[in-house]
């Protein structure tokens, strides 16, 4: 039994290991740089970034007084709002994609918006609108377990030593839940780095127009192309490890994988 | 000078219920009360954390009901002391004072100055996590009196702590009283906190304040057979003990002396259950130590007990059945004679005026 759990642990652990490998070892390392220098995957690796880092921001804004909510007060449907909150944890991306696809393409909300300059279908824009919708709830979950770890009676004492309820989170609260928030800011970063499905979706795969990473991943292999297609692989794996040592530090008594 | 008038709220399992209370200035006023009583939330209710359903709460002339609870000036300190874990204990100390924007150097002095008189001007570089309960406990008290407030709210300070450093934060807490002039409001499970510190107390039973009085009032009248078994003792008598032989003799204002098998002299409290009482009509002839002869006062019927209340030099209580009672003819003006062992005698000392 042993032996058999065991044997089975190392080879899928080689396993992982060998194909990431392979997958850095592909083109030489001239090659690489070569491919990294181009103004494609330039293109690529700022795009990302900012839509990325301006998603993720967008993700702490909202999780942060939703989070709150669920974790602190009692109120009319919390039970229905955490369900809600969970689904797009379990739906595949694609779908999350058409949702948001159908709703500004179609709907007269869409259009409205449309009008007002809000352009999302197939522009930079679409991207962080995508990363927005799939990642909050990650976020929403990580920093409402990381609330709830926080005793309220903090608060309580912050009020009656001279805080608001607004200083009191932002004196105690929130610095004590510091751990979640920096564990989540950087998964949903990583995650906003690695999105595709609903990218794909809703702003389409234009070359240097929507062509966040994982898009000139896909675009490159579809042409054939793989050295510039590693290129873009490489930097992802090189996002998840970070993010993973990050994690592996932060989170601390916040259980997000 | 707190004045609370019928208040009620309910808050998930716990609630307050048509609370009236009055508290007096320099006051130490114990909250009583077995878990789930409410106690806790009447006073997160005094301090503002909660806004009552109905009733009215006033600080001295001022209405404080619906104040914000850093207007109020009262301060409270918990079990838990709940120590910001994210600052130093000086910055936790002057916590309340930077809410305030009192200048920095100005903040320094003031919370030098606490920390002097709590002793732990040691511990203002460390964090609240590497400290003990005892110093945690003293940091959570000038935490909450660098702001100096009119009342300070204490839910159940001690319990977190060993025996010795609870004896300990008993003297501590009675000398910053007198040093301070602070009105405190503490929770307590521990009768050694009420007979040590309390001036009067108040008992608490489902939400309701079912008695408040002077300490040895409440303690010699309990008003019901509730507050008699959640006090579970009959007698309390003051006096000085001393050594004789190898027990101490405890000798009361104007009453007999009576001895305890107890090492603690000076000023004491004595406390006897008043099952351990015997009564008789002639002397009795024991191994108990103590036979005191006097006069019944009163005797209050309790369910299937009585509660027979002498006058032996100081009030005494025994507790009998009614079948006993009326064996032995007991009923008011009746002389008798009460006998209890040394070993029944729980001695305690009194804190307020050792030093």
């Amino acid at each position: 039994m042993r032996r058999y759990c065991l044997s089975l642990t190392y080879l899928i652990f080689f396993s992982i290991s060998a194909i990431l490998l392979c997958l850095i070892l592909y083109s030489p390392l001239p090659a690489l740089t070569a491919s990294l220098a181009s103004p494609e995957i330039r293109f690529a690796i700022l795009l990302s970034l900012v839509t990325s880092v301006i998603s993720t921001i967008i993700c702490i804004a909202i999780a942060i007084p939703v989070a709150y909510a669920l974790a602190r007060y009692q109120f009319f449907g919390k039970r229905i709002a955490n369900l809600a909150l969970t689904i797009p944890l379990t739906l595949p991306p694609l779908v999350a994609g058409i949702g948001l696809l159908l709703f500004f393409g179609t709907t007269p909300w869409g259009k409205a918006l449309e009008t007002l300059g809000f352009v999302v279908i197939f522009t930079p824009l679409g991207i962080i609108v995508a990363e927005v919708f799939v990642n909050i709830p990650y976020m929403i979950r990580i920093l409402r377990s990381a609330f709830t770890t926080v005793n309220p009676r903090y608060e309580y004492v912050a009020k009656t030593l001279g805080c608001t309820d607004t200083s009191a989170f932002f004196q105690v609260t929130l610095p004590m839940a510091r751990h979640g928030l920096l564990a989540g800011t950087v998964i949903t970063w990583s995650k906003a780095m690695g999105e595709f499905g609903a990218v794909l979706m809703v702003a389409g795969a234009t070359t240097m127009r929507t062509e966040t990473l994982p898009i000139a991943l896909y675009l490159n292999i579809s042409t054939g192309d793989l050295n510039l297609a590693v290129a873009a692989a490489t930097i992802l794996i090189l996002i998840s490890l970070i993010t993973l040592c990050a994690v592996e530090y932060f989170d601390r008594g916040v259980h997000v994988f | 000078m707190l004045h609370i008038e019928s208040l009620s709220i309910t808050l998930g399992e716990f609630s307050v219920r048509d609370v009236s209370l009055e508290v007096q200035s320099n006051e130490y006023f114990i909250i009583l009360g077995p878990t789930g009583a409410g106690k806790t939330v009447l006073l997160e209710t005094i301090a503002g954390i909660h806004t009552p359903d109905s009733g009215r709460i006033f600080l001295g002339d001022r209405e404080i009901t619906s104040t914000e609870p850093r207007s109020r000036n009262i301060g409270m300190v918990y079990q838990d002391y709940m120590l910001f874990p994210h600052l130093t204990v000086e910055d936790n100390i002057a916590f309340g004072l930077h809410q305030r924007k009192i200048p920095v150097d100005e903040q320094r002095a003031i919370v030098e100055d606490m920390c002097i008189l709590l002793e732990i001007h040691h511990l203002t570089g460390r964090y609240p996590g590497s400290l003990s309960g005892g110093e945690q406990q003293r940091v959570a008290l000038a935490r909450a009196l660098v702001l100096k407030p009119e009342i300070l709210l204490l839910d159940e300070p001690m319990s977190a702590l060993d025996h010795r450093t609870r004896e300990r934060m008993r003297m501590e807490l009675s000398r910053i009283q007198r040093l301070t002039g602070t009105t405190i409001i503490q929770i307590t499970h521990h009768f050694e906190d009420v007979f040590a510190l309390a001036d009067r107390i108040a008992i608490m039973r489902e939400g309701r304040v079912v008695q408040v009085g002077e300490t040895s009032e409440v303690f010699l009248h309990p008003l019901d057979t509730f507050i008699a078994e959640f006090l579970g003792i009959g007698n309390i008598i003051r006096g000085t003990s001393s050594r004789t032989g190898n027990i101490a003799q405890i000798t009361t204002g104007n009453g007999p002396v009576f001895y305890a098998a107890s090492s603690i002299f000076g000023e004491v409290v004595a406390t006897i259950h008043a099952e351990d009482v015997i009564l008789s009509q002639e002397p009795f002839i024991s191994s108990a130590r103590n036979c005191l002869f006097g006069t019944i006062s009163e005797t209050i019927p309790f369910g299937s007990t009585v509660r027979v209340i002498l006058d032996v030099g100081f009030p005494l209580t025994a507790l009998l059945t009614r079948e006993s009672c009326h064996d032995l003819h007991l009923e008011q003006g009746s002389r008798v004679y009460a006998t209890f062992k040394a070993s029944a005698v729980h001695v305690i000392p009194v804190t307020r005026t050792s030093e």
